[in-house]
């Protein structure tokens, strides 16, 4: 911290506003997220805590220092109920004066915590802040925090249909195939693979541990590795039940009239994986940086979340990165490295063939696809994911963008220093 | 018992041996390990592996009984291979292969059934919960439960998932946070076993029945639809108990002891797991607290060491102690407790008083313990045991007894006019014993005509309650009377320690130091509420001022006249000796006078709030850390000079005598565990610190010093 000057006038907001630097990010590994999955024994609260823990080990953090604790987590009931971030700021030993928020922005959540914490160091006010997320998706299923998007009042007065009829209506709309959604998927599993074998993930990945210090889980264990197109050709789209038998299509229409019928192309294999897993990044100003002797890795240059059509709901990545674009007067080219959220294979695929952009850069280390998204988490796992590529390939400039229920959509652009 | 299994032996290990019904298809495996007890280590997971291989291999396989061949069912871990486990990894797989042996068992496709002709004690009872039905013996001496924590440990065999899921979480919750047992008959009512029968024939045919009608027997929590007695996991109920449970540990242990608070864990955190994963959340909870130093050191001292003293090892002993009847001098609480306890252990017991009042006090006493303790036994076994306590003003009444055991009050005068009084009437080869808790033997036997059969029988109050007692052997004492002694402590159920002579011998020694510093630190002016918490966080069973109020301090003050009479060291620091002074001229002597350290009202209690004006000022530095290292420290320095006087005869004596005798802190395996787990030179150079900064009473005995410099400790590390 900056010695306090008592000859000057106490400092301004405005003095303050500044850029946020990312110090470091760390995540566990993606656990699979059902009851046969490593992480399953382990409590969400020490799930994040882990992450705390690393961050603090690993950059000799003195954590009175730190000003708050944001956490993104999806479903905050049961295990994830009450106020998470806090609970899990005390039992990973932090000092006690650090509070904590749990943000919910559905998928963007992680993404949304570390945006939120660079908003509060970029405003000046806060220096130091601790951004990441968690979800345990074997522990507490998806939507068993209940909410009003199944609300006969909601479904037919605004318009809501669950997420994977929403992919495959955005597929449809797009002329996207099975096939291409499937090769997508291959691709992310090779992807994947590579990274997994080239230790990509290393710098990233703090592994789970049990009280005696024996390892829980040290790796991602979602990927499947050995999947080809012909092992995906086998399996049969997921919502076609749904969409046509139950007839869940039929309410797309109330804002996409003209979808005479929805292609079904989704399934497991080229959808995320449900997942378990927790990540944390230091957030801070150049200053405090300075005073605490941590090493910037890179600026946040803008962040950006958007509403888009709510039925439809996941085509809010391409709004949100352009809007994020204009704010940090880019341009697309202007971007080595993107990590877009692979909710499903239509997603990333929409996002390249609509702003151009080449798969060589985007998710080249695999994504949700082949890893898992264990919804609280994600955001800023991809956020560390894009900085450890953009150091390890020596480039720039990278942008991490999710798709969002609802029909939103989030992105931040970050830069080397 | 053997007439009651049926079938040809179709296999045979070290573990047991496997009978096969081919007729009814009911395989029984007949665990019988060598020696005298079965109990689970290497042996017991590779023969329950085969046995298992071969009965579920089988032709026509109908139900398998679980059955003993020995006095017991199972007596649970070995505990050799838990002291010696510090290997988490290979500890943590060993649990989980016999989790998965137990698993094996309960879901094989066919009916499981325990047969308990003997008790089923931890790993065993958790043997039988994987077992789809328990059939007792109905005896009270059979006995199901899980006392894993009173070693440090929590059960690891599947019962902290077990047990919840089949009685309920309340009561699962309270034999394994209490590490409490169930005989037979009580253990039915609550649902720890299922069945009762009256014979090991009757046993065997029920088994076979259940087997009969339950073809295709699956646990409940195997079962879909799964329904909890009681709180279900994630409710509020569940919630709220869970709460209760954690406070009532903490208001119990403050944090000292981390077995109960790591079942605790195991249970609510695996109570909404599928079953499976549940045990490995028990494994890994088992194993952290079985490779700790906390299970080692309690494991040391409340196993081995208590064992050792239980068994009397390294004792004299002797074939006939010929004492028949016991004279005891003095009807108060502990003259008319030792009566008591004597009694009904079938001595003839006479007790003496110079009061009549005294004496209908002590029968009193007496009469009520049979109506409470003996409430058992029934109106007559309590008349019969009232009628062997006589009571008497005169000393010739006790002509003739074998054994004196003095219980007056602690003044060296009046034991010795008592001791010439005695000695001219009583047995001329009978023991002379004094329960002083202080003063010692070899000055009070001076008045005895036969030193050689003066010895201390020092016990604790309340003397129905406490086990130890502390023998004290006087210059002249013989080895005989102390096997003669033994004898009778044994016959009387306590357990001994047995140590030298010297002022305060070891315990009342050691307790000393612990309650005038804590005077000291009042004196000092830190808070008593603080001090009061500091205890109990380092684990003391009792904090020091409640217990100085509980003990009186006219009788803390008879105790410092004394020690200045007798003791060779400097006395306590002179600050809290000018609290006790001033407490007493406020007429503050302790619970008994109903104001003290605290005040009473009712049955509440608080700390006086006149006390910090007591203090002579301010400390400059005070803390829960500060005040726990002041209290335990000093008693580390006292239990240092009892070594160093030669008080301490035997390393384990100073170790069960601390945990049984004044309650100092069992998890931590008593002051000379608590010594090895720092080590010696880092104790030794904080009693000098101490001795520098506080006052020279810290000074480390030389005994410590050597030892730190040797690099040496008092029991091997593990």
């Amino acid at each position: 911290m900056r010695p306090a000057d008592t000859s000057l006038p106490p400092m301004t907001r405005e003095d303050a506003v500044g850029d946020a630097f990312i110090f470091d990010a760390v995540r566990t590994p993606r656990g699979r997220g059902k009851d046969s999955g490593s992480l399953y024994t382990v409590r969400p609260v020490e799930l994040f805590a882990t992450t705390l823990r690393a961050l603090r080990d690993r950059n000799g953090l003195d954590t009175a220092q730190v000003e708050d604790v944001v956490a993104g987590c999806v479903t905050q009931t049961g295990d994830q109920g009450q106020c998470l971030a806090r609970t899990a700021v005390l039992e990973a030993g932090y000092d006690q004066g650090v509070p904590g928020v749990t943000v919910n922005r559905f998928c963007g959540s992680g993404l949304e915590a570390v945006n939120h914490a660079a908003a509060l160091v970029a405003a000046g006010y806060s220096d130091l802040v601790v951004a990441g997320g968690v979800e345990s998706m074997s522990r507490v299923p998806m939507g068993s925090d209940g909410g009003a998007l199944s609300d006969p009042a909601f479904v037919l007065g605004v318009g809501s249909v669950p997420q994977g009829i929403s992919a495959d209506l955005l597929a449809t709309l797009r002329g996207i195939t099975r096939e291409d959604a499937d090769a997508f998927a291959v691709e992310s599993q090779a992807r994947c693979a590579r990274a997994q074998a080239a230790g990509h993930f290393d710098r990233s990945l703090v592994p789970v541990t049990d009280l005696s210090g024996l390892v829980i889980l040290d790796r991602d264990e979602h990927p499947r590795p050995d999947t080809t197109l012909e092992t995906l050709a086998k399996l049969k789209p997921s919502f076609e039940m749904m969409g046509t038998m139950f007839g869940l299509d039929a309410i797309t229409r109330k804002a996409w009239p003209q979808v005479e019928a929805i292609r079904h192309i989704h399934h497991a294999g080229n959808s995320s994986g449900i997942v378990d897993g927790a990540a944390a990044v230091l957030i801070g100003s150049a200053d405090k940086g300075r005073a605490l002797g941590l090493r910037p890795r890179a600026r946040i240059r803008s962040i950006a979340m958007v509403g888009d059509e709510p039925i439809l709901m996941l085509d809010g990545p391409i709004p949100a990165s352009r809007k994020a674009l204009a704010k940090a007067g880019m341009e697309i080219g202007d971007i080595d490295r993107f990590e877009v959220n692979e909710a499903f294979a239509t997603v990333p695929i929409t996002f390249m063939r609509t702003l151009g952009v080449d798969h060589a850069r985007l998710n080249v280390d695999g994504g949700a696809i082949a890893l898992g998204h264990p919804l609280g988490a994600t955001g800023a796992m991809l956020l560390g994911t894009c900085l450890d590529a953009l150091e390890r390939e020596g480039l720039g400039t990278g942008l991490v963008t999710l798709c969002i229920g609802g029909g939103m959509g989030i992105a931040t652009i970050i830069e080397r220093v | 018992m053997s007439e009651t299994i049926v079938g040809e032996v179709v296999s045979e290990s070290a573990f047991g041996r496997v009978h096969f019904d081919a007729a009814a298809g009911v395989a029984t495996l007949v665990m019988q390990m060598p020696g005298r007890a079965n109990t689970i280590d290497q042996t017991f997971i590779e023969g329950l592996g085969g046995a298992l291989d071969r009965i579920q291999a089988l032709d026509g396989l109908r139900g398998i009984i679980v059955a003993s061949g020995h006095k017991d069912f199972c007596a649970g871990a070995n505990i050799d291979m838990l002291y010696q486990a510090r290997d988490a990894a290979a500890f943590y797989a060993a649990t989980r292969t016999l989790g998965a042996l137990f698993r094996r068992l309960e879901t094989g496709g066919v009916p499981v059934v325990a047969a308990l002709t003997g008790s089923a004690l931890g790993g065993g009872y958790e043997l039988a919960l994987a077992c789809h039905h328990r059939i007792a013996l109905d005896d009270a001496r059979v006995q199901v439960g899980l006392p894993e924590v009173s070693l440090g440990v929590i059960p690891g065999g599947g019962a902290t998932q077990r047990l919840p899921r089949l009685v309920g979480l309340q009561p699962a919750m309270e034999m394994i946070l209490q590490g409490q047992s169930r005989r037979a008959p009580k253990a039915l009512q609550a649902g720890f076993v299922d069945a009762l029968a009256p014979d090991a024939e009757a046993l065997f045919a029920q088994a076979r029945a259940y087997i009969a009608e339950h073809p295709k027997a699956q646990q409940p929590w195997d079962q879909k639809g799964f329904r909890w007695k009681g709180p279900r996991p994630g409710t509020d109920d569940a919630r709220g108990l869970f709460m209760g449970a954690a406070a009532m540990l903490y208001k119990k242990a403050a944090g000292a002891v981390p077995a109960p608070e790591m079942a605790l864990r195991a249970i609510q955190e695996g109570m909404g797991l599928s079953f499976d994963r549940a045990l490995e959340v028990e494994a890994r909870y088992f194993t952290h607290v079985a490779v700790s130093d906390t299970a080692k050191d309690m494991i040391r001292t409340l196993w081995y060491h208590r064992g050792a003293a239980e068994r009397h090892e390294g004792l004299p002993s002797v074939a006939d102690p010929a004492i028949a009847r016991v004279a005891i001098l003095g009807a108060g609480m502990m003259g008319a407790g030792l009566a008591w306890v004597a009694a009904s252990k079938g001595y003839e017991v006479i007790v003496k008083d110079i009061a009549e009042a005294a004496l209908e006090r002590g029968r009193a006493h007496c009469a009520e313990q049979a109506t409470t303790r003996g409430k058992h036994l029934g109106a007559e076994g309590q008349q019969a045991i009232l009628a062997r306590i006589a009571w008497t003003l005169d000393d010739a009444a006790l002509a003739g007894v074998d054994l004196v055991i003095e219980a007056v009050v602690e003044n060296d005068e009046v034991k010795a006019k008592v001791t010439r009084a005695v000695e001219a009437v009583m047995s001329p080869a009978g023991i002379f014993a004094s329960n002083t808790s202080a003063i010692p033997i070899t000055h009070l036997a001076q008045a005895s005509v036969r030193r050689d059969r003066f010895i201390g029988l020092h016990f604790f109050s309340p003397v129905e309650q406490m086990p130890l007692v502390e023998i004290v052997m006087g210059a002249d004492t013989s080895e005989d009377t102390l096997a003669r002694s033994l004898a009778f402590i044994r016959r009387i159920g306590k357990l001994p320690i047995v140590v030298n002579d010297g002022y305060g011998f070891f315990t009342s020694r050691v307790f000393g130091a612990y309650l005038m510093e804590s005077v000291e630190l009042v004196a000092e002016g830190h808070d008593p509420v603080l001090i009061e918490q500091a205890a109990r966080a380092a684990g003391m069973a009792v904090p020091p001022l409640k217990v100085f109020d509980e003990v009186s301090l006219s009788l803390g003050e008879h105790a410092m006249a004394q020690r200045r009479k007798f003791a060779k060291d400097q006395g306590p620091p002179p600050a809290g000796l000018a609290v006790l002074a001033k407490l007493a001229e406020l007429g503050r002597m302790g619970k008994a006078s109903g104001k003290g350290f605290y005040e009473y009202e009712g049955r509440t209690r608080h700390l006086w709030p006149g006390l910090r004006e007591l203090a002579s000022g301010t400390p400059a530095r005070t803390g829960l850390e500060l005040i726990r290292d002041r209290l335990m420290y000093a008693q580390i320095a006292e239990v240092g000079r009892a070594l160093e006087d030669g008080v301490v005869r035997q390393y384990r004596d100073a170790e069960v005598g601390a945990i049984f005798g004044i309650g100092f802190a069992p998890a931590t395996g008593g002051p000379l565990s608590w010594m090895d787990r720092r080590g010696l030179p880092r104790v030794v150079a904080d009693l000098r610190a101490l001795a520098d900064t506080v006052g020279t009473r810290y000074t480390p005995a030389p005994i410590l010093v050597r030892m730190a410099e040797r690099g040496e400790r008092f029991f091997p590390a593990v």
